[in-house]
């Protein structure tokens, strides 16, 4: 039996995968930990938070991929890899049948464009700009006094969505208390804010090939008001796993395995990547 | 230091080359001491400094300037200068850059400018440029001359182009005539015209050298380094025994079997300038995935030369005017670049493209996102969009740069990709081979 871990270390939050072969490949165990100010210690923390829950040592451990802005601050890790790569790994494991992924995290958002084995073709990521991410929705969130994991239900309800006309991620909160201030409702604002960012977030993704299936990855894709907007602005339906969250990590995970496969020991250079594992 | 940089290729090239730069700056700093000789300010851009040769003026190029100020990390406190002075925060930032350090009196080297004795505006395909001009003649106080050179609206300029870029260049000869004091002197002027012709023979030769496997020098940072002696001094046989120096350097390298670094893992084209202010930075995410460029546009902004073009010694004027119109990048139509780039991948064994987005220069990269499009598309080229700046160090996302290349080198390493352009039925090129072979050949 083999275990191998991949450790997303993202801007928001960090989020830990453990897989385990035998035989087969499953999910053994996951993390989800705040990111924090202390980019290298909540790699750690998140590793040995899935390890705790998956009831193995760090030790059995056999090859661990760190990925996300933090990667290269996972000191404890054998190799690094960009979350562009270990996103379409990770959607590709969940549903195999992917040809695009978008990924909402907080502060990326990104399409990548796949072939059939699961391989990068083309990707494309905001610039520059929250406009379409995570933190553009936690902005609109804080104007209103409601939490994160509500927004999306409630924008569910707006029947008559407003038109956000600014993609800035700062001056959308005056465009919305501009909204309140003539008296719509929160969730009509709400439903107009998802809008708009679905829009931003497509005209973005059809500059490499949008064809289905379309898996969404990243901490956006558990909100349910964002999920709708897309589809509407898409027309398709979006396949989305509950794992969704973790598409990162799991292919760094799957990668870590991938590693081992070709005989890369932990602690040894693979040629391409840095590795501080083991000192 | 990292690996990167101890596999960083610094040959006897780079060291003629700071000679004869800072042996520039020495006689530019002369020349602001005792007005002798007289001094020019021109644009890269096709820029015809074979006249200014004949007449023994020294160029001074603001964007050469400001380009330095930015490589050694001093660009900002001039923009903001300029920025303070009223120019808008998304203009041209070599502008800015050289505006505001014509106000502070900054300089590269820390030696003095001269005033030129004449704004020679030579590319007006960018308004901003003519701008930039009217300002450096109104600051200093010196006459302009602006040289209206038409864009390239079809494959090759029209007779009446050339007659009337000739014209002008007359025109500008009866001008330096009356800054220097001094009779025009026909036979230098084909002298100077034929030290170019030769310089351009073998620049040329050394970029033909890059379709060899590994390529002797990069294509980009490499040309870099050779593209100042390219237009301050290529009409001049300093120039000449310089790039027989280079040629001569490169030839032994690629008899050796000798790339700019340890090995060479991807080739690549390079599109757009640098981003000055964090050169090695940028540049070191190039060499840690062992990748060299193979060519690049912006070694071809002073001219292309290439491909096949000569100054003619024997019809200086119309040789000055065709290179001015059509044998530079920036005058050249944008279909004109698709298809120097793609004869860049296919004839120098390129597996991919960066383009690199220049926020404030606006004429450069506008229509780069529907370049990318044409290469990934219509062609399967794999291609990298980045955007940064030229001289701004504000608009430069370490991270988020060195993510977007991470990615793009490690989609190299997955299974290989079907070829879009084939499924789509049209001619293309193959990304790449499972062994990890030869990745590109024109598809039947």
């Amino acid at each position: 039996m083999r275990f191998a871990a991949g450790v997303d270390v993202g801007s928001t939050q960090t989020k830990a995968v453990i897989v385990q072969e035998n035989g087969g490949v499953r999910v053994l165990a996951q993390a989800l930990i705040d990111t924090g100010a202390n980019v290298q210690k909540a790699g750690e923390n998140g590793f040995l938070a899935a390890c705790r829950e998956g009831g193995i040592s760090t030790q059995q451990v056999g090859f661990v991929v760190g990925t996300g802005y933090g990667r290269y601050k996972i000191l404890f890790g054998n190799a690094q890899m960009t979350e562009i790569s270990c996103h379409a790994r990770g959607a590709h494991y969940l549903f195999p049948n992917t040809r695009t992924v978008i990924d909402m995290g907080g502060q990326d958002s990104k399409a990548i464009s796949m072939g059939p084995a699961g391989n990068v073709l083309d990707f494309v990521m905001n610039d520059k700009c929250a406009a379409g991410t995570g933190r553009f929705l936690a902005n609109a969130a804080d104007v209103l006094g409601v939490s994160l994991d509500e927004i999306g239900p409630l924008s569910l309800k707006g029947k008559n969505p407003v038109k956000i006309t600014t993609v800035c991620t700062v001056f959308v909160e005056s465009d919305i208390l501009s909204y309140l201030a003539q008296g719509k409702k929160a969730e009509d604002v709400l439903s107009g804010v998802h809008l708009a960012i679905a829009r931003r977030t497509i005209s973005l993704a059809r500059r490499v090939p949008v064809e289905p299936a379309i898996t969404m990855t990243g901490g956006v894709s558990r909100n349910a008001g964002m999920v709708q907007a897309l589809e509407e602005v898409l027309g398709v339906k979006l396949q989305i796993s509950p794992e969704a969250h973790f598409a990162g990590a799991m292919g760094a995970a799957l990668y870590a395995l991938e590693k081992m496969d070709q005989g890369f020991e932990a602690g040894v250079w693979d040629g391409t990547h840095a590795t501080n594992r083991g000192h | 230091m990292s690996e990167a940089e101890k596999a960083e290729y610094r040959g006897q090239v780079h060291q003629l080359q700071k000679e004869l730069m800072v042996d520039w700056y020495r006689r530019l700093d002369e020349s602001a001491g005792t007005g002798s000789p007289p001094a020019v300010s021109l644009l890269v851009s096709g820029n015809c400094v074979e006249l200014l040769e004949a007449f023994d003026i020294l160029p001074i190029y603001p964007e050469v300037n400001a380009l330095q100020l930015a490589i050694r990390h001093q660009s900002l406190e001039p923009i903001l200068a300029a920025e303070e002075l009223g120019y808008a925060a998304d203009n041209c930032a070599y502008v800015k850059a050289d505006i505001g350090a014509l106000l502070k009196g900054i300089t590269p080297t820390g030696g003095r400018l001269p005033i030129p004795a004449l704004a020679l505006c030579n590319f007006v395909g960018c308004n901003t440029y003519v701008k930039w001009f009217e300002h450096v003649s109104e600051f200093q106080k010196v006459p302009l001359f602006m040289l209206d050179v038409p864009f390239l609206r079809t494959d090759e300029p029209s007779k009446d182009d050339i007659v009337y870029v000739v014209r002008q260049l007359r025109e500008l000869v009866t001008e330096l005539e009356r800054i220097t004091k001094r009779k025009f002197d026909y036979d230098r002027f084909k002298e100077a015209v034929r030290n170019s012709s030769q310089v351009e023979e073998l620049w040329s030769r050394i970029k033909h050298l890059s379709r060899k496997t590994p390529s002797p020098f990069d294509a980009f940072f490499d040309a870099i380094t050779l593209m100042g002696p390219l237009y301050v001094y290529r009409a001049n046989p300093a120039g000449v025994k310089f790039f027989q120096a280079a040629l001569e350097e490169f030839e032994q390298k690629a008899a050796r079997g000798e790339g700019p670094f340890g090995s060479e893992k991807f080739r690549l084209v390079i599109e757009g300038p640098p981003p000055y202010p964090f050169f090695r930075v940028f540049r070191d995410m190039f060499a840690k995935w062992g990748a060299c460029a193979v060519a690049s546009t912006y070694s071809t902004v002073g001219g292309l030369w290439e491909f096949g073009f000569r100054h003619d010694p024997e019809n200086p004027f119309e040789a000055v005017a065709m290179h001015m119109l059509a044998h530079n990048v920036t005058n050249r139509n944008y279909l004109q670049r698709y298809e120097q780039i793609r004869r860049y991948v296919e004839e120098w064994n390129a597996q991919g493209l960066i383009i690199h987005f220049v926020k404030s220069c606006r004429l450069f990269s506008a229509g780069q996102g529907d370049m990318r499009d044409y290469f990934t598309k219509e062609l399967g080229v794999p291609t990298l969009y980045l955007e940064s700046d030229i001289e701004d160090p504000r608009y430069f996302s370490e991270a988020q740069i060195k993510n977007r290349m991470d990615a793009f080198f490690e989609s190299f390493g997955h299974t290989p990709a079907p070829v879009r352009a084939r499924a789509a039925g049209r001619p293309g090129v193959d990304p790449g081979r499972p062994d990890g072979s030869s990745r590109l050949r024109i598809l039947e």
